[in-house]
């Protein structure tokens, strides 16, 4: 579930940003307590506050006084947009780059997009 | 925050081995004592004859059916007890002070229980028969003043030299029981070197009170032995 | 106060033996530390002695503030069961119970049965009879039931299958949620359970060789891995705390941190690298036939 390879908490913050852009929390609703992901994820607490104050920073959750933690309005358009922002830097780029080895070039790239897209509207 | 109480109920933990057994101990004693007096009646003894009697007087049974029971009592009271109690959070003060504080109790109900049943043969003429189980010559002839002395001191004696035997097992392993034996069987033989010459004048003055004393003195060497033992022991 | 446990150059000596030499370490009010190293490294003498049931040759070591030795007040804030327990002859289950609350204050009848029937521990078979696993599973009880301000489990998983030991994360972790406290935790299944650490200690032969943060210690040695005349190449002018080599494939296990040097080298060569894991750590720092370390000093990254 969690690996080795990147730092636990990175991994929980990545976790919780990808459930949030996914609806499964949506605006203003309470994301589970430090305590449930140390249980569910069976990571040590500390942790898991590591990963949500890191959240919190980032401004996509903030805290209720005594209530718990809430999505802030606007979490997931803001992670969208920051995703939108990567898009280019960690999809296009290393494609093109791929592409340019095997020899495929940027019209053949087009092509081969719009077949996958349409064959994916299929399923 | 003191762990004296808590190390006494540690001990009293175990109900049966504490509260029952006594009473089974003295039921087995009460049963072979009465089967021995119907072999004697069967055999031809009347039942408040000098000879019956002497015979029932000198029941050996207490002294052989007690001391095994309450020296094991005493060894386990600290053998496998001293870990569990350091485990529990006890310090090695408390306990020591819970487990004398338990054999005292322990003593004082086997005390009290014998000195009950003595009341009651006494009171029914010897069960309505002429059995004597209680009123014997080692618990003092149905006299209380020296029934209670000998049972408690006698009881005291058995757990407190089994415990002190015990922290020396625990302070320095299988040496410890032997080291102590040894210790104690070269006093002995030195002991009786030095007295033998006055032996015969020092049997004739022998009075009951020396074996009191001399409990006592068991008592107050095996306690204070055992805290000594204990104080810097550690569990491995 | 912020440190629940403080150990300062603690020796401690059986005989010739040095069991633990100069040992310092702290943990944290709150922290799960992981106390992780080979066997016979020292860790169940350390923890003898943080519970008072041992003493050190030498060196100081405070719990809450006070040195536990025959002290009642912090005796009574501290659980440690030893994985070789002995318990009063003739004992079951149910005289556990009945006398653990009168030492623990904050005992929980609740987390108590909870595990009892968890773990199905046999209530009418002599304590002395129990299997390895049993045992484990009593020792649990006490030490989590105990809720002690300060809790050590030595090897508390021996014996336990997978779902016993999935039981024993999810109620520890729940229960420091209601009731908090430190923990201090030794174990062999470095890689199920360092998740729930957030600092470790790695023990060798009676010295404390790496004590850091669970995420700072990411940083203190590097796996390589690949054909073994590159992963050597690439190793080249790090400290090499344990290798192993089959046929041309050789893994290495170096001091340091990834900064990008060794990042990019690896990459040109197509090595590939990782941070070292904790069980890497605790063997690379548990080899001591390998030429070329400098495994017994301390590390700091």
């Amino acid at each position: 579930m969690l690996s080795n390879d990147i730092p636990i908490f990175q991994q929980l913050a990545a976790q919780i940003k990808d459930d949030i852009v996914a609806g499964t929390y949506a605006d203003e609703t309470a994301v589970p307590s430090t305590n449930e992901y140390a249980v569910f994820y069976r990571i040590n607490p500390a942790t898991a506050g590591k990963a949500v104050n890191l959240l919190v920073e980032q401004g996509i959750l903030y805290k209720k006084r005594g209530v718990g933690m809430f999505v802030s309005p606007g979490a997931a358009e803001l992670l969208l947009a920051q995703r939108r922002d990567r898009f280019t830097t960690e999809f296009l780029t290393p494609m093109l780059r791929e592409a340019q080895t095997l020899g495929i070039g940027p019209s053949d790239l087009a092509a081969m997009i719009d077949r996958e897209a349409v064959s994916d509207e299929r399923h | 925050m003191s762990s004296v109480v808590p190390a006494v109920k540690l001990h009293l933990n175990k109900r049966e081995m504490t509260f029952l057994v006594p009473l089974y101990i003295i039921g087995m004693v009460a049963l072979i004592s009465v089967l021995i007096s119907l072999v004697f009646l069967r055999g031809g003894s009347v039942p408040g004859s000098e000879g019956w009697l002497t015979g029932s007087r000198n029941n050996p049974a207490f002294l052989w059916a007690f001391p095994g029971y309450l020296v094991y009592l005493g060894v386990q009271s600290i053998a496998t007890t001293f870990p569990f109690a350091l485990t529990l959070g006890a310090t090695r003060r408390d306990f020591v002070a819970g487990t004398l504080l338990w054999a005292v109790l322990t003593s004082a109900y086997i005390t009290v229980i014998l000195a009950i049943l003595t009341m009651i043969e006494l009171a029914t003429g010897h069960w309505w028969s002429g059995f004597h189980i209680f009123d014997i010559y080692i618990l003092g002839l149905g006299d209380l003043s020296l029934l209670v002395p000998i049972v408690f001191l006698g009881s005291l004696t058995c757990l407190v030299v089994g415990g002190g035997f015990a922290a020396s097992w625990v302070r320095w392993g299988a040496r410890g029981p032997q080291l102590i034996a040894t210790a104690l069987g070269l006093v002995i033989v030195v002991g009786v070197i030095i007295v033998i010459p006055s032996a015969e004048s020092i049997f004739a003055s022998f009075a009951a009170w020396w074996l009191a004393v001399a409990a006592a003195v068991a008592i107050a060497i095996s306690a204070v032995g055992a805290w000594l033992l204990l104080r810097p022991a550690t569990v491995r | 106060m912020t440190n629940a446990i403080e150990i300062r150059a603690v020796t401690r000596r059986f005989g010739r033996v040095k069991a633990l030499d100069e040992v310092s370490f702290t943990v944290p009010v709150g922290s799960i530390c992981g106390l992780l190293g080979r066997n016979g490294a020292g860790k169940t003498t350390v923890m003898s002695i943080i519970s008072g049931q041992d003493r050190p040759t030498s060196g100081r070591v405070e719990v809450l503030g006070a040195t536990p030795f025959e002290h009642a007040a912090t005796l009574s804030k501290i659980s440690y069961v030893r994985d070789n327990q002995r318990y009063p002859d003739d004992y079951r289950l149910h005289h556990v119970l009945r006398i653990a609350p009168e030492f623990a204050p904050n005992w929980s009848t609740d987390v108590a049965s909870e595990l009892v029937d968890g773990f199905q521990i046999p209530a009418k078979t002599p304590i002395k009879k129990f299997s390895r696993g049993q045992l484990s599973a009593v020792a649990i009880v006490l030490g989590l039931a105990s809720r002690a301000p300060v809790t050590l489990f030595d090897e508390p998983y021996l014996g336990l299958d997978v779902s016993a030991r999935a039981l024993f994360y999810s109620v520890l972790l729940r229960d420091l949620a209601t009731v908090p406290r430190t923990v201090l935790l030794s174990t062999h299944l470095i890689e199920e359970s360092e998740s729930l650490f957030d600092r470790v200690v790695i023990v060798d032969r009676g010295r404390v060789v790496v004590e850091e943060e669970r995420d700072d210690a990411r940083e203190l040695a590097l796996s390589l891995s690949g054909v073994a005349d590159v992963v050597d190449r690439v190793a080249a002018g790090r400290a090499v705390l344990q290798s192993t080599r089959v046929g041309g494939l050789k893994s290495v296990i170096v001091r340091g941190p990834g900064d990008s040097d060794i990042l990019n080298a690896a990459a040109l060569h197509g090595v590939q690298v990782a941070p070292a894991s904790l069980q890497d750590l605790v063997m690379a720092y548990g080899t001591h036939d390998e030429p070329a370390t400098t495994t017994k000093e301390g590390v700091r990254a």
